[in-house]
């Protein structure tokens, strides 16, 4: 492969990168994990290029290996001894409220942000992934089975158990205010 | 009135009830503990909301970092094709060593760790094969350097019942060494040409796989059993041996026996090679525990049928070594292949089985269940092991 080759691929991602670092951010929790994520990602499309079927679209091709790629550390990352403290999206939180003209109203969303990011914390990869996917971009229980590669009723329960773990953070919040 | 599940609202709210969605409404339009519930559900849901990047990195930066990381893939690559070759080119000297070193070890003690040393590199193949098809750049065998790969891996990992076949073959020819060589110098030619690409589904191929390893692992299951029985008393591994082999040596017992293992060797290659892909670690370890399995099955139902050996009754239990596979260098070279085989067995229905669970139970549940599971398959492997070296506890 020469570095022709690689200005075509990267002319090709353009259209998709921020999309790509919104999705591995959605399902990590965390930017510096994203970046990994999608770096290894663009690894992979790039080095299988040559799998890429021309009627295929080639954002799912991507996203497709964004997800397994984001599975995959995200499995890692629980190995790793400094898995029990992962940043948190709060920082997201917290940088969109710098920019904010109510700061009381976007200190309770961090707050709120701080509460589902710890939710999100204590899922399982697949559980994390499959709820990211099922939650943030509105795809199928069938399509993310496919692209996961599980089986449909296995993401259904993977999502029943995220969404479990979600209530069981914020629902003593709503009987609470 | 029966309630809905949390899980059917769940599923209501995703809009992922199909048909039923009408249902769910009406029951919701009519049952206000069901309403209830539902606005509780969807209070939780719609406060998650999805985070966004502020500041994606600059493409130079993307660039400069791709450069590097295609480079460095690549070294790996040739690393991992010299790794997987060397097995098959070693596996000679592997089984060699086994033999001397069991020999040392019946005369001192302190040579039973270098058996296990030298049984561990005799069985490495198949677990460097899936390390290196767990790191390689998958083509779909586009590539010569990914053919290299994989058939490296194949071979790697069927190293054990592949020189015992040639061996049997080389009976024939006596062509020593060389036609171990041979094989793997002919096979490695396959590489020059593009593979064929299974492109139908698999789905109908894993059925019959399912149905016929139903029937295949109440056989395979009565052997593992009765092998690791051996560890605890001869007399006990002797009395149910030859009651199962009345039985495996009935007609209709036997042909089951050899179908299923044909159906299961022809359906597991349609999938075997689709399922190869970096990164999937349970996909690939399916995978080789497969090939192994395959090649196991094929050595030790067939080998009567390929060749033609009178004096050698089964090769499970060579008779002149039976309770020792280490008194001969014949009888060792089937110490790796016997203890591979049982491996194979319990890893590829033990992964099956996690995959299944998955569906079922947490994710945290069914890590523990496979540590578990680990922890008694080897326990397993290694009761079998002890018997294959005679080392019994009644005798």
């Amino acid at each position: 492969m020469t570095d022709g080759d690689l200005d075509v691929f990267l002319s090709l991602i353009e259209r998709h990168r921020r999309y790509m670092y919104n999705l591995a951010l959605r399902m990590t929790g965390n930017e510096q994990d994203a970046k990994d994520v999608v770096q290894d990602s663009l690894l992979n499309a790039y080095l299988h290029l040559e799998q890429f079927e021309q009627r295929a679209d080639f954002r799912t091709w991507l996203h497709r290996i964004l997800v397994n790629c984001a599975l995959d550390h995200l499995r890692s990352r629980r190995r790793r001894p400094d898995a029990g403290e992962p940043r948190p999206l709060s920082d997201v939180a917290d940088t969109i409220a710098a920019s904010s003209p109510d700061p009381e109203r976007l200190m309770a969303s961090a707050d709120w942000r701080r509460q589902i990011s710890a939710a999100m914390d204590t899922m399982s990869p697949l559980e994390r992934v499959t709820f990211a996917l099922r939650h943030f971009e509105g795809c199928s229980i069938s399509e993310i089975a496919q692209t996961v590669g599980i089986g449909n009723n296995s993401a259904k329960q993977h999502i029943f158990r995220a969404v479990r773990k979600i209530r069981l953070a914020l629902e003593p919040h709503w009987s609470g205010r | 009135m029966n309630h809905l599940s949390d899980d059917d609202l769940v599923l209501h709210y995703y809009g992922e009830n199909g048909p039923g969605i009408a249902d769910v409404e009406h029951h919701l339009g009519a049952c206000a503990q069901c309403a209830r519930a539902y606005e509780t559900i969807s209070r939780s849901l719609n406060a998650v909301m999805p985070p966004e990047f502020v500041e994606i990195p600059e493409l130079p930066a993307l660039r400069h970092m791709l450069r590097h990381r295609v480079r460095e893939q690549t070294s790996r690559l040739r690393g991992l094709i010299a790794v997987v070759w060397l097995v098959p080119l070693l596996y000679p000297v592997s089984l060699q060593a086994l033999f001397g070193s069991g020999r040392w070890a019946q005369a001192h003690v302190v040579g039973i760790p270098l058996v296990a040393l030298t049984l561990l590199w005799a069985c490495a193949g198949p677990f460097l094969a899936a390390f290196a098809l767990n790191h390689m750049t998958a083509d779909r065998f586009e590539r010569a350097s990914t053919r290299l790969l994989v058939l490296g891996a194949l071979i790697a990992a069927i190293s054990p019942s592949l020189f015992l076949l040639v061996s049997r073959v080389n009976t024939w020819f006596n062509l020593g060494l060389w036609s171990w060589y041979a094989v793997i110098a002919v096979a490695s030619l396959t590489t020059l040409f593009r593979w064929p690409l299974a492109s139908r589904s698999t789905r109908r191929f894993l059925y019959v796989h399912r149905l016929s390893a139903l029937v295949l692992t109440v056989f395979v299951l009565a052997h593992v059993i009765n092998q690791a029985l051996a560890f605890v008393s001869v007399p006990a591994y002797t009395a149910m041996r030859s009651v199962m082999r009345i039985v495996s040596q009935q007609p209709v017992s036997y042909t089951v026996m050899v179908t299923a293992v044909a159906i299961q060797i022809a359906s597991g290659a349609a999938m075997g090679m689709r399922k190869v892909r970096a990164g999937a670690v349970a996909w690939n370890l399916q995978a080789v525990s497969g090939w192994c399995l395959a090649a196991f099955l094929l050595m030790h139902v067939f080998s009567g049928l390929l060749v033609r050996q009178p004096q050698v009754a089964t090769t499970l239990a060579p008779p002149i070594a039976q309770f020792n596979l280490l008194a001969t260098p014949r009888a060792a070279a089937t110490l790796p292949f016997l203890l591979l085989g049982v491996a194979a067995f319990l890893f590829h229905v033990g992964i099956y089985a996690r995959l299944v669970a998955l569906a079922y139970l947490a994710e945290a549940s069914v890590r523990r269940l496979s540590y578990a599971g680990i922890v008694v398959a080897a326990t397993v492997v290694v009761t079998v092991g002890l018997s294959l070296c005679g080392i019994h506890l009644i005798r």
